[in-house]
């Protein structure tokens, strides 16, 4: 009862399902969101803003933002936080020189509180170039085995190629389930 | 002054309260301080992406625009535009309209839009879209796809017979403040409505059946796309299902 009721009650009514995409710039996460839908990609500029993209899904009313990952852009990525669902971290697997700040950027995210709540989505982008690391790989330079900072979280870390298309439904499915499952279920 | 203009300003709550469109226009065309700049909009067939209207800053009018100097003598008529669209649009399942915009050096922090569409007077659709922060000198865009539940052919015969009596007003806010206000005439041409309207209404038959929306086919195909990527046929990904 309490709060907790009328948020559920709330969500039940609107549904929908706040889901931002952030990771860092060449990562992928513009392509990955045209390729949702079936969008050409065959001009994609870097994004210097956001790129919005709200569909019927499952039941649901999806608002999927894709903010740039410049890094003149990521001061401004807290500006999205709030109200957000889900989280989908995406990684260039194939840019071993820039995993180390990949993994300080979304530790830093992971320390903020508006995103406590979000189920966390991992992908291992790139999975069709030729030296890109597998998502097992990638789960172990992120520390996903640091229980400290992922505790209490809904993660799944799937690899996948935005260009090819593979891997991103099942994600987008995983993520859409553990969300309405947490939010709208909760009883 | 100032005090008249404040007492004036128009919020969110005002306008979703409007039960028709407005007479004339409800802030001033210098009330954008933040520099927006709209650079393209288009609608689509979702399922096919066929384009039907397509404007960018650069053609400013194409022959699917016009001013409505009838209504506006002065510089009003440049922000109420009459479109012709084909009459198929009002027969797709599934609409896809995308927008792109540029805002000012200046950060803006809650921006949203609210769109109200009437048909002879009577409110038939309102989008309310709140795209919340907006990075200074950002490029933005927002696609928003959605299903249009089926029209009656006599409605659709109606709108058709009725050119210019669907209307909408498109407001623009920063925080509570109404920064600009855009009007629209709509006129459907039903020429060379045949083949595509029994496409459609072929589509349309078919997706009765089911309850799969349009998007869900989409990633249907990108399923498809991961398995075979991975060896493995359909069978085995729907019994893992």
């Amino acid at each position: 009862m309490g709060l907790l009721s009328i948020l559920k009650k709330v969500k039940e009514k609107e549904k929908e399902v706040r889901i931002l995409i952030l990771g860092l710039d060449n990562a992928g996460k513009t392509t990955i969101l045209r390729r949702l839908t079936g969008d050409s990609i065959d001009t994609i500029e870097p994004t210097l803003g956001f790129n919005i993209k709200t569909l019927e899904h499952k039941g649901y009313q999806l608002n999927i933002w894709d903010v740039g990952g410049q890094k003149t852009i990521r001061a401004y990525w807290r500006n999205y936080f709030e109200r957000t669902d889900g989280l989908i971290w995406v990684v260039d697997s194939a840019d071993r020189a820039r995993l180390q700040i990949c993994r300080e950027e979304l530790n830093n995210l992971l320390g903020q509180e508006k995103l406590a709540g979000a189920s966390l989505l991992i992908f291992a982008n790139k999975q069709d170039v030729r030296g890109a690391l597998g998502a097992d790989e990638i789960a172990v330079v992120l520390g996903l085995d640091d229980t400290d900072l992922f505790k209490n979280r809904h993660v799944s870390i799937r690899g996948c190629s935005a260009v090819s298309g593979g891997g991103l439904a099942e994600g987008v499915d995983w993520m859409v389930d553990d969300i309405s499952n947490r939010i709208f279920m909760l009883n | 002054m100032e005090h008249a203009s404040k007492r004036m300003s128009i919020g969110p709550k005002d306008v979703l309260q409007l039960k028709r469109p407005t007479n004339g226009f409800l802030c001033s065309q210098s009330e954008d301080r933040h520099g927006i700049e709209f650079l393209r909009f288009s609608i689509t067939d979702e399922s096919n992406k066929r384009v039907f209207f397509a404007i960018d800053n650069e053609s400013r009018l194409n022959d699917q625009m016009e001013l409505d100097t009838e209504s506006y003598s002065n510089d009003d008529c440049y922000r109420s535009i009459k479109y012709t669209f084909c009459a198929d649009i009002l027969h797709l399942p599934v609409v896809a309209t995308h927008l792109t915009f540029k805002v000012g050096d200046q950060a803006i922090n809650s921006f949203r839009m609210i769109e109200r569409h009437y048909f002879q007077n009577k409110l038939i659709k309102n989008y309310d879209f709140s795209f919340g922060f907006c990075i200074p000198g950002s490029v933005n865009t927002w696609e928003s796809i959605y299903d249009v539940p089926p029209l009656s052919e006599n409605l659709i015969q109606q709108m058709i017979a009725h050119p210019y009596q669907i209307v909408s007003d498109t407001f623009y806010f920063v925080g509570d403040e109404l920064i600009i206000h855009n009007k629209s005439k709509y006129r459907y041409d039903p020429q060379d409505v045949g083949l595509v309207v029994a496409e459609i209404g072929a589509r349309r038959k078919q997706r009765r059946g089911s309850v799969i929306p349009q998007v869900e086919l989409n990633f249907q195909k990108l399923r498809e796309l991961s398995i075979m990527e991975r060896g493995m046929s359909t069978d085995q990904i729907s019994e893992d299902l």
